[in-house]
């Protein structure tokens, strides 16, 4: 019978330590950072904070906002749903204004109804899936652009190199089979033949039978929409087989490990479409906060777009508090959707549409190099 | 007819490390009944200690390619065989008169465990092992393309088998081995330390999945923290296939996983390429329960 | 028997307090763990009560949060609703595989239900027939209502998911000692014996995993109608592994073993959050106490005493 108080202690015990969250006392302005700091994209969580604490850093050695210091509330959502939920509803419970976050699609659809019946502004950082923004959330922001922005680029790009017949290849996942199902459709309407259309396994690493497969299709041009890991083993071994084929991806493919894994002699001649690269930020703000990012953390430079967008999803909020003298989120939100509101931003300015979504051309499109360079291409 | 000759290459040449890797599944398998499901992470953790051999101690650079690559694999090979040893002192000994699931799920914990471990030590970022180590270079079969890492690989799980199976079934040691797999009491009747032989197994089995850690590592370059689950999955498939618990069934297993793989992705769809190596998993147990070299033994009458 | 009455009511009262006294946040893990419970209850009728080794559960589960899904979305039967529904197709899809596989032994089952797991989220991820929305899944579900009343918040969701928790509790322990139960006893310890006896054991195991299968619909129905969005990611094969080990752990074959099973792995994650220092280690100290819980209590933390029969008890004392 030991086992049964053993299991009421168990639960008094879950109650006292889950309650220990919530005695906190509320003075500064809390805004929420919902990141993956563990699970499959930990690398990106990872830079979310350091990047979003060193912005607020910055601030609070300024003064703060309104006079309250800024304070900002950390919660893992794993890289995946479920977690994301639970970490929605914490970060629900504990204060906050407004919260940045997060990177994956599916991961940010978790969590969206949550901070909006819970009147939270949410500015999405990686999440470029579309439906996102088509629900008339009221409160939901997102500082990367869309799907069907990228799909539009891609599809442009490789009709400008003047290919005739495309392999697509994506990796099942709802963000990257989103974007080749969206270039599908545009390749075709400007009459290009897609060749061949199907997904590899995320996670598995010889795709030696797929590139086989592919290459009795005879494509002209391969787009790939996953991301870099798998891309970088394709690259590899397509090498290994002599075949020369352009291969042209998506900006999941935007990390300077693509070329590590990948070998800079497969690597050379690959071009992705992406939002510009930190180093190619042409503003003086960002180079002087990539300068401080450096002293600060061992001088590491922040390899992911996505991570900097974290940084610009935190300088929309601060900035509407700024603009609104307040921390109510209706204030918030209807000035981050008035068009002429511009933001300074990492990125360059950020301004948002009646949806939500970020306004204006972000893409660009990417060669890399003999050296392995991610090389800036003329429009 | 030449894309389907290649394709079984592809096949033979991906199966030949699912074989690897579970020669090792099965050969605990075949001594404790265990699905050692941390296996795959051992086999990860192979992959891992390689590449810090190779690039913080400069394995390769000191004692020149061909030394350096034998170091290599001896230093790892140990270096994993340890760790099963230990793993199986502390999760699975004290289980081993228990429920047969609770030592799976020992293993399952072992598994979080040592990929966590590894997580923690070498942080979530893909690491990449340097490059040049295996001459990336293809050999032309009969018009074929076929990169050599692709032929060695195969040829060190075939003699890594045939060692194997030698081992077992020549040496006195490979004797004890199976007589503990019969039946453990009836072994100890007749002297033999049932202890040491569990533990040499531990010591042979997951030191096999650390050199085919460190092989994937080699000729793929790239290992990250969660890679020993999708093969550890793989592995064990590829075991039960050729019927788990027999060595050459579990290259046979292996090699005709790989091949119905990149069949399935060639003929059909490369999404459903692991549905339907399932599927032909499932039809096949159907037809031979216990797996393709399985022996049929009655239950329990 | 006293005093485990004493401690079922203890547990019920501290768990009717639960919404009354903790914000959403620690309400919504008590829901998770409360959908697991669900989940290991129907797998232990298999797992645990029937001896069946089965580590592809997720499955079944997909199978009625999607039927669940489809059938609210496009048809706008309401949630609830769907709930026998998503039941019985789960029920049936149990049926229809295990059949064929149901004389598989061991390990080699447990290899075919984790092909069927796979099979199922290959198939949902590929948009199969055209219904299951590939990779995004189907989102705008609606909110489920139940007389008029909508739930909508953790606190309302509390209320359906554990007030199903206990219908099922009740049930599981009445089958238990119902013939149904003493047969799966029977065919688990021995299984020729049974077999000797007259059981049909083949019926009763399929039997036991049609029931297990429609329960673990269920409760996929109840995870759709709380999440409103459901993605083929969401029943994956950890997912699985998951409810096996909370059986397991727990001490399969016992309903109160399973249910703190299901506290200690949906739970133990979520109370190392709140070290913050930890957060990179969260799972490296669960992956632990993992195995020290299954190196210390080797039968799982609470395992099924043996069956008790009244008049044996009378004559031996």
């Amino acid at each position: 019978m030991g086992m049964k108080r053993m299991l009421l202690w168990g639960c008094a015990l879950m109650c006292t330590v889950l309650g220990m969250g919530t005695a906190w006392a509320a003075e500064p302005i809390r805004i929420g950072l919902m990141a993956p700091v563990t699970g499959a994209w930990a690398s990106e969580g990872e830079e979310m904070r350091n990047i979003v604490n060193l912005l607020a850093e910055e601030l609070n050695a300024q003064g703060g906002l309104l006079g309250r210091k800024i304070e900002v509330v950390l919660e893992d959502d794993g890289g995946d749903p479920r977690t994301a939920s639970l970490a929605a509803q914490r970060l629900a419970t504990q204060g906050i204004v407004a919260v940045v976050g997060t990177y994956g699609s599916s991961v940010t659809e978790a969590s969206q109804s949550i901070y909006d019946e819970a009147s939270i502004l949410q500015i999405a950082t990686g999440s470029t899936s579309i439906r996102l923004s088509e629900k008339n959330l009221k409160y939901f922001f997102r500082t990367c652009p869309r799907d069907d922005d990228q799909g539009r680029v891609a599809a442009q790009t490789i009709q400008k190199m003047g290919f005739k017949k495309v392999a697509i290849l994506h990796d099942n996942t709802s963000y990257a089979k989103g974007l080749a199902d969206e270039s599908q459709a545009l390749l075709k309407k400007s009459g290009i033949k897609v060749v061949f259309f199907d997904a590899l396994t995320p996670g598995e690493r010889d795709f030696t039978a797929i590139l086989t497969k592919m290459k009795s299709a005879d494509p002209e041009v391969i787009f790939f929409t996953g991301y870099y890991p798998e891309l970088g083993l394709i690259l590899r071994q397509k090498k290994e087989i002599n075949w020369t084929i352009p291969v042209v991806g998506g900006d999941a493919t935007n990390n300077p490990d693509l070329v590590k894994i990948a070998g800079k002699d497969a690597a050379e001649g690959y071009y992705f479409v992406s939002p510009p690269i930190p180093k190619d930020l042409p503003y003086e703000k960002t180079r002087a906060f990539l300068k401080n990012y450096g002293d600060k953390y061992n001088g590491a430079v922040p390899g992911s777009i996505w991570a900097v967008l974290a940084g610009d999803a935190f300088l929309s909020i601060t900035d509407a508090i700024k603009a609104t003298e307040s921390t109510d989120v209706n204030k918030m939100a209807q000035y981050l959707h008035k068009s002429e509101h511009k933001t300074s931003g990492l990125t360059g300015e950020i301004g948002f549409n009646a949806k939500g979504d970020r306004v204006g051309d972000v893409y660009r499109v990417y060669r890399v190099d003999a050296a392995g360079a991610f090389i800036l291409q003329e429009q | 007819m030449e894309e389907f000759f290649q394709q079984l290459t592809n096949g033979l040449a991906v199966g030949g490390i699912y074989a690897l890797i579970a020669l090792g599944y099965t050969m605990v398998y075949g001594v404790l009944k265990l699905i050692n499901f941390a296996h795959g992470d051992l086999f990860a953790l192979g992959a891992y200690l390689g590449l810090t051999l190779l690039t913080s101690l400069g394995l390769n650079s000191r004692v020149g390619p061909l030394a350096g690559l034998a170091l290599l694999v001896v230093f790892v090979t140990g270096l994993v065989a340890l760790a099963g040893a230990l793993l199986e002192r502390a999760a699975y000994r004290p289980l081993r008169q228990s429920p047969r699931l609770s030592a799976v799920v020992s293993a399952l914990g072992a598994s979080i465990f040592i990929q966590n471990t590894i997580m923690l030590i070498y942080g979530s970022k893909i690491h990449v092992y340097p490059k040049g180590i295996l001459p990336a270079v293809a050999v032309n079969i009969f018009g074929l393309q076929v990169p050599l890492v692709r032929i060695l690989v195969f040829v060190v799980s075939l003699l890594l088998m045939a060692a194997l199976f030698a081992f077992i079934q020549k040496t006195r040691l490979g004797t004890a081995i199976r007589a503990v797999a019969i039946d453990q009491d009836a072994a100890r009747l007749m002297g033999i330390n049932v202890d040491q032989v569990i533990m040499i197994v531990f010591l042979i089995g997951p030191g096999l999945g650390g050199v085919a850690g460190l092989l994937v590592g080699l000729y793929y370059g790239q290992v990250n923290f969660t890679m020993g689950w999708i093969y550890g999955l793989k592995a064990f498939t590829a075991a039960i296939l050729g019927g788990i618990g027999n060595i050459p069934g579990a290259m046979l297993g292996g090699l005709i996983l790989g091949v119905i793989e990149a069949l399935g992705a060639a003929y059909v769809s490369v999404a459903w390429k692991d549905a339907i190596a399932f599927l032909v998993l499932i039809v096949i147990l159907i037809a031979r329960p216990k797996g393709l070299l399985g022996e049929r033994v009655a239950d329990k009458i | 028997m006293n005093r485990r009455m004493w401690g079922i009511i203890a547990f019920v009262a501290a768990m009717a307090a639960v919404p009354f006294c903790l914000n959403p946040y620690q309400v919504d893990v008590f829901n998770n763990i409360g959908l697991y419970a669900l989940l290991a209850l129907s797998l232990n009728i298999i797992l645990g009560d029937a001896g069946m080794y089965n580590m592809g559960h997720a499955a079944f589960y997909a199978v009625g949060a999607y039927t669940a899904a489809f059938l609210n979305t496009q048809l706008g039967i309401g949630i609830l609703w769907t709930l026998p529904i998503s039941g019985i197709l789960a029920g049936l899809v149990g049926l229809v595989l295990a059949r064929p596989v149901i004389h598989l032994r061991g390990d080699y089952l447990l290899i075919v239900t984790v092909g069927v797991g796979e099979i199922v989220r290959i198939a949902l991820i590929n948009n199969v027939f055209g219904v299951t929305g590939g990779p995004n899944g189907i989102f705008g579900i609606a909110r489920p209502v139940f007389f008029g009343f909508k739930i909508a918040k953790p606190h309302e969701f509390f209320f359906l998911i554990w007030g199903f928790v206990a219908l099922t509790v009740l049930l599981f322990s009445s089958l238990k000692n119902s013939r149904f139960g003493r047969a799966l006893d029977y065919l688990r310890e021995d299984h020729v014996a049974a077999e000797g006896s007259g059981i049909d054991t083949a019926r009763y195991q399929l039997l036991a995993f049609m029931l297990g299968a429609a329960w673990a619909g269920m409760a996929g129905c109840l995870y759709a109608s709380k999440m409103s969005i459901i993605s083929p990611e969401s029943f994956n094969f950890w997912e699985s592994v998951v409810i096996f080990i909370i059986v397991i752990l727990g001490g399969s074959g016992n309903i109160a073993g399973v249910i703190l099973g299901a506290f200690l792995i949906v739970g133990l994650p979520e109370l190392f959050r709140e070290f913050k220092a930890f957060s990179q280690a969260r799972m490296w100290f669960f992956g632990l106490a993992m195995m020290i819980m299954m190196v210390f209590r080797t039968e799982g933390i609470l395992p099924p005493r043996p069956r008790v029969f009244k008049d044996i008890d009378r004559n031996v004392s």
